[in-house]
């Protein structure tokens, strides 16, 4: 047992770092998504998404930095381009599709190819523009969706659809992390500033407790995710245990919030409204949890 | 980051099982419900803790000095996992491998470790832990118990309540308070029980038999060298050892077992295949899991020679939540047998989970110390 980054890992993570306070430092505008093509541009440049096929770095390495970048209020795609697509040689930005090819799905619009983890296999298309578009959605993501997912051309990848299905619940799983992380902070901070009754709410008992059960939630999340990018740990388990803490923790941090929170201004909505649709991917906590049963109790 | 166990670890946890397997009788479970404080599970104990000390699974994670064989603190918790797991052979034993030994190891004067050290390392000492009191339950700094010095010795007087395994216990961990109101007036005592002025009683309670006691102290008279460190010095010392006494049980090896057991009925019945049974199973091993790995970053500092941070009282939380989810799953599909007599130790599992947020501290607490001391939340102005 070792909970230490290694000496390449450490170093990777404090580049990551460097680029986050960069990015930090700028205000976000009241938009519900707001994409940096700088961030884009850094993490590219960096060579940051090669972690994760690179000697010495790896998975977990991968997954920490998937939790540390979704602490920023700008959206990038991360989760596949950190894990899924350097495994499967696919180009960024990939988008990932759910079990119909035709729901909308994070990034599609902007995405190079699109993959489609289905029980039979593993398929991936090129995309040309106008091959995707934009959808309207509530979440804190670029939608979109396939314009004729038939019409395009699937090549079959030489993969274990299970062990990519895997591999996107460890990032799935890293990204609710990093953004229940970055939004509780968020609150922390509000709570410890904002001042009522004579004293800052921070201060106040029900408010301490409640902030206290999220930082475990969020810990336990964190910590079985990293230990699902190691394989110590199933990786619907880890997935399972994000998605069930998604609702209580943002409806916590919202109404600790308050109306602040309900603004655009303000950047909880970026976390919280991120982590509620990574909340309903891959059929939702009870799914993993159910899977997670099997695979510990086999029959 | 390495989340898998050496060879050598793997290789321990095997020869705590083989060890289980050899030397617990066919009726160790019904044994067991008897709990940790039992007159039967104390007798016990000081049969087989001797039998793990000579096999060197009692305190390898202590100096060679003390008996030990110097094992990173990794030793002691897969010795712990597997022995609370299993229904606590060594009863109230675990107390002195988990802070006890340690807290005198490192704060206690030469001839205290010479005294109470080897009887622990021999399996041989039954301790229990004057903390509480009728009025200084989690406000532990408002105890009232005093020591009054006079000449080469302390006269003690006073009462402690809720106090595990005083009954057959041969020494206090006790505070008392020597000085004025608040933290910096008490001081921790070495006391031996046959000690003329200690009685003690026992209270009827819900977790299994000889946990809760009543202590009285009357004019009970300690040399001044019980002393545990200096007057006015106790409350780091006792935040030390609470910080080993909070993760110090293994609870969630506990709900794993017993988690692992109602699956298998379910199986044999053939109602695991039901869509809800398998989720809630899945969710009660998430929890559990996630409270493994918490508790394990806390070993791994201590490991690490790190002082002890508010991880530990994330680590609690997480546990008891795990506790409960297992009781919950037990509550929902299996409520006959998990609450009946014919699996012992799923019936402890039910019975102890109520004083998960309990024993050890109270669960608001620990909230409170997440708050303060791993969020830095601003405190709460005191009434």
């Amino acid at each position: 047992m070792n909970f230490e980054l290694n000496d390449d890992q450490r170093a990777l993570l404090d580049a990551v770092e460097q680029v986050v306070q960069h990015h930090l430092a700028r205000t976000p505008a009241p938009a519900r998504v707001e994409c940096l093509p700088e961030l884009d541009r850094d993490l590219e440049q960096g060579g940051y998404f090669e972690a994760m096929t690179t000697e010495g770095l790896g998975p977990v390495a991968a997954a920490a930095m998937v939790i540390a970048l979704a602490r920023l209020p700008f959206c990038t795609e991360l989760g596949a381009s950190a894990l899924l697509a350097p495994r499967l040689g696919l180009p960024r930005v990939c988008a990932v599709l759910g079990e119909d090819r035709h729901a909308p799905a994070r990034f599609l619009a902007q995405a190079a190819c699109a993959v489609a983890i289905e029980a039979d296999g593993v398929f991936a298309a090129a995309l040309a523009p106008g091959e995707a578009r934009e959808v309207e959605s509530l979440w804190a993501y670029p939608m979109g969706e396939l314009v004729a997912p038939e019409a395009l051309s699937w090549r079959r990848l030489d993969t274990d659809p299970k062990a990519c299905l895997d591999l996107r619940r460890v990032a799935l799983a890293a990204e609710i992390a990093g953004c229940l992380s970055a939004a509780l902070a968020s609150v922390v901070q509000h709570v410890s500033d904002r001042r009522q009754f004579g004293r800052p709410l921070g201060s106040l008992q029900a408010v301490q407790h409640r902030l206290a059960h999220s930082a475990v939630a969020v810990e336990g999340v964190r910590w079985l995710a990293l230990a699902a990018a190691a394989g110590s740990v199933p990786a619907a388990l880890a997935l399972g245990q994000a998605q069930q803490a998604v609702r209580p923790v943002a409806y916590d941090l919202h109404q600790f919030m308050g109306a602040m929170g309900l603004t655009l201004e303000h950047p909880l909505h970026r976390w919280t409204y991120r982590a509620r649709r990574l909340q309903s991917e891959l059929g939702a906590a009870d799914r993993q949890f159910q899977l997670a049963a099997g695979q510990a109790w086999p029959a | 980051m390495d989340f898998s166990w050496t060879e050598e670890q793997t290789a321990l946890r095997e020869r705590v099982r083989d060890l289980l397997a050899r030397e617990l009788p066919p009726d160790w479970a019904r044994l067991s419900r008897h709990g940790p404080g039992s007159p039967e599970q104390t007798a016990f104990s000081l049969n087989f803790c001797p039998k793990l000390a000579e096999a060197g699974l009692l305190v390898p994670h202590w100096p060679v000095e003390h008996g030990g064989r110097g094992a990173p603190p990794w030793h002691h918790f897969i010795i712990g996992e597997e022995l609370w797991a299993a229904g606590e052979p060594r009863g109230a034993q675990y107390m002195n491998v988990n802070f006890i030994g340690q807290t005198i190891m490192r704060f206690g004067s030469v001839p205290q470790q010479r005294r109470y050290l080897p009887p622990m390392a021999a399996g041989q000492a039954i301790w229990c832990q004057g903390f509480s009191e009728p009025s200084a339950g989690s406000d532990l700094a408002a105890l009232r118990t005093r020591a009054e010095r006079r000449g080469q010795d302390y006269v003690i007087n006073g009462s402690k309540i809720w106090t595990s395994y005083a009954g057959l216990a041969q020494t206090c961990f006790l505070l008392a308070r020597t000085g004025g109101a608040g933290r910096q007036g008490i001081c921790i005592f070495l006391v031996p029980m046959d000690t003329p002025g200690i009685t003690v009683r026992g209270i009827p309670s819900l977790i299994g038999e000889g946990d809760i006691h009543e202590v009285f102290f009357d004019d009970v008279v300690v040399p001044a060298d019980a002393l545990l460190g200096e007057e006015g010095q106790a409350w780091p010392i006792i935040g030390w050892a609470l910080s080993h006494e909070r993760v110090g049980i293994a609870r969630y090896a506990f709900s794993r077992r017993v988690l692992d057991g109602m699956v298998r009925q379910l199986q044999s019945q053939g109602r695991f295949d039901d869509p809800l049974i398998r989720a809630r199973a899945g969710q009660a091993l998430a929890a559990i899991e996630a409270a493994r790995l918490l508790v394990y970053r806390v070993i791994h500092q201590r490991a690490r020679g790190l002082p002890p941070t508010a991880d530990a009282n994330v680590a609690r939380t997480a546990v008891i939540a795990a506790d409960h989810q297992v009781s919950d799953f037990g509550m929902q599909f299996l409520p006959d047998s998990y609450c009946g007599d014919a699996f012992p130790l799923h019936l402890s599992h039910h019975e102890r989970a109520i004083a998960a947020g309990i024993a050890a501290g109270a669960a608001e607490v620990q909230l409170n110390l997440v708050a303060q001391d791993f969020l830095k939340l601003p405190r709460e102005a005191r009434a």
